[in-house]
């Protein structure tokens, strides 16, 4: 501790160096993992709310609730507890005031499990009649607001907005909370079509089902449009960057290594044990990293700050622990190369 | 009583025809209280004679013992505990860590070597010895030849080893400081009845010694008049 915090001090320009490129490079993982998460939120947040554990789609749907079309022949006589029948459609949103939107209608039976205890409203009161609806929060930044009188694509008929929630996404885009015969209208269905899909909160079966395919919540969702392929994308680009970030501390390393080799000698000529600086390298190698670490979570947290709503960023923070660990440990696996020059090192060599 | 002794010291280099004898059938003795002087020109093998005596290399033939105990088959970690806490060496490169102070090369001393060392007045007093005593804030970069070299002796010295190994010690002094360096190596012998071993060019130095070896050619022989040595 004591040499490695001596060294760090007096040449502060070298640390310096590195320690700026961590800070960049975990910024770069940390604000990569806020926007994987962020807009993972886009997508599911709404599936995530209602605690769904089970989903169940037409067999003929291609793995899409916007396709999948459920009629009352393929359901069985009697309702389930903790399952909810789920209409879905995409469709624009206009009102006097309010700029128009693209937005994820979602109708639902108000007696069934997700109406009664998954939409939980941050203003206002839950949908009385299919006049009214419920409306995710984020609407309001483009002047959306509670007793808003809306229009639902080219149709006349006039929603007010009784209630906002919180996380009412879907597909990357903001929910708005009806009753199932709006959702039927909104696609032309007549009332043979009960729903796009059946939700539940608990782990069903197969054979609940058996006229419909059955899909885990994890299954649904890697299946939404585009949701698998983003991940993936920002998955490879976070662990590229832990790769070169293991590259770049042991490049590093390995240089200030080479550049103290005689001093390194002469110490080994006096008999200070190769313990000793190789613990001296690895504790330099750890306060580089959570150094570094640290400054690149101070500057995301800054960006988050900083940037516009639009931009979709979520902090997940025991994954943010678990990532500043994966770099500190990366860290210190970047410290094993100077570390072996330092074990091999011949003391005779101070002497010539 | 013989502190360190050499027997019959062989050392090559190299392998076939490169093959290099750089010792040959070399003995020493360092006693308690002696000051041995080494001199040779260079290339004559002086720097391989106090690497083998100091631990850091082994002979091809023959054996070195430190207070009776025979070196060779001690592990790396034994030989490291010995240099630390034996043998003092003072190197012909400055053994200054260029990232600390003069004050702290012998607290990172301090941090290996728990005990045994200089106290804080013994520290004092050398560096009074040395005149290097204001330097204590000083970065070896901010040091002169003559100042780094006498900051890296006092820092050979502080461990209080028994054995005292030093290479070219007085390389870039004055005639002045050479003798100072000369009479505090002379009183560690004498006064505090340590071994000293000094491999050196500098023949300002033999009027502080006890013995003077001249080793030429990879040959070490004990020289009664100094004039004859070739240097």
């Amino acid at each position: 501790m004591f040499l490695a915090l001596k060294e760090m001090k007096h040449e502060k320009l070298h640390y310096g160096l590195i320690v700026a490129m961590i800070v960049l490079i975990s910024y770069l993982m940390f604000f990569l993992m806020g926007m994987m998460l962020g807009l993972q939120n886009e997508n599911d947040a709404a599936v995530k709310e209602w605690g769904t554990e089970t989903v169940f789609l037409n067999k003929n749907s291609n793995d899409s609730l916007g396709q999948s079309l459920i009629t009352k022949d393929q359901l069985p006589s009697t309702d389930r507890d903790h399952t909810a029948l789920v209409g879905q459609t995409p469709a624009v949103i206009k009102s006097k005031g309010a700029s128009k939107e693209s937005i994820q209608f979602i109708g639902l039976d108000d007696k069934q499990f997700i109406s009664r205890e998954k939409i939980k409203l941050t203003s206002g009161h839950r949908a009385r009649n299919s006049h009214e609806v419920v409306v995710d929060e984020g609407l309001k930044k483009y002047g959306y607001q509670l007793g808003d009188k809306v229009t639902l694509n080219s149709g006349k008929t006039k929603y007010k907005i009784v209630g906002f929630v919180n996380d009412a996404k879907y597909s990357v885009a903001s929910i708005v909370y009806g009753d199932l015969p709006t959702w039927r209208e909104l696609r032309g269905l007549n009332s043979q079509a009960v729903a796009s899909g059946v939700f539940s909160d608990k782990d069903l079966n197969k054979k609940d089902y058996p006229k419909l395919q059955h899909y885990t919540a994890e299954q649904f969702i890697n299946k939404l449009p585009g949701y698998s392929a983003q991940n993936n994308t920002f998955a490879f680009m976070i662990g590229f960057l832990m790769v070169i970030s293991l590259i770049v501390i042991a490049v590093f390393l390995y240089i200030l290594t080479m550049q103290k080799i005689s001093h390194y000698a002469v110490m080994r000529a006096q008999g200070i044990p190769a313990r000793h600086l190789v613990l001296a390298t690895i504790t330099q190698s750890i306060m580089l990293m959570v150094g570094g670490v640290l400054g690149g979570l101070v500057l995301t947290l800054v960006t988050k700050l900083a940037i516009p709503m639009s931009v979709p960023v979520v902090m997940n923070w025991p994954l943010v622990v678990l990532m500043a660990a994966g770099l500190i440990i990366l860290g210190m696996v970047g410290a094993l190369l100077p570390v072996r020059m330092i074990v091999k090192i011949d003391p005779v060599k101070a002497l010539n | 009583m013989a502190m360190m002794e050499l027997r019959n010291i062989n050392k090559y280099y190299g392998e076939g025809i490169s093959r290099v004898h750089v010792l040959k059938d070399v003995n020493f003795t360092a006693e308690a209280g002696v000051m041995n002087l080494i001199i040779g020109p260079s290339g004559s093998g002086k720097s391989t004679f106090l690497t083998i005596a100091g631990g850091l290399q082994t002979p091809t033939e023959g054996e070195v013992l430190i207070d009776g105990v025979d070196i060779r088959q001690m592990s790396p970690k034994k030989k490291d505990k010995l240099r630390l806490e034996k043998i003092g060496f003072i190197l012909q490169s400055y053994s200054l860590l260029p990232y600390l102070n003069v004050a702290e090369q012998f607290k990172l001393v301090d941090k290996i070597k728990k005990t045994g060392n200089l106290s804080a007045d013994q520290l004092d007093q050398l560096m009074q010895e040395l005149k290097i005593k204001q330097l204590l804030k000083q970065y070896p970069g901010e040091l002169s030849g003559g100042q780094n070299q006498r900051v890296a002796i006092a820092r050979a010295l502080y461990t209080n080893p028994q054995i005292v190994l030093a290479d070219e010690p007085t390389a870039a002094l004055d005639s002045d400081l050479v003798k100072v360096v000369g009479k505090l190596f002379q009183d560690l012998a004498k006064k505090e009845n340590k071994a000293v071993i000094v491999v050196t060019h500098d023949l300002r130095l033999c009027d502080f010694a006890d013995n003077i070896y001249e080793l030429t050619d990879g040959k070490l022989t004990l020289k009664d008049d100094i004039s004859q040595a070739i240097v």
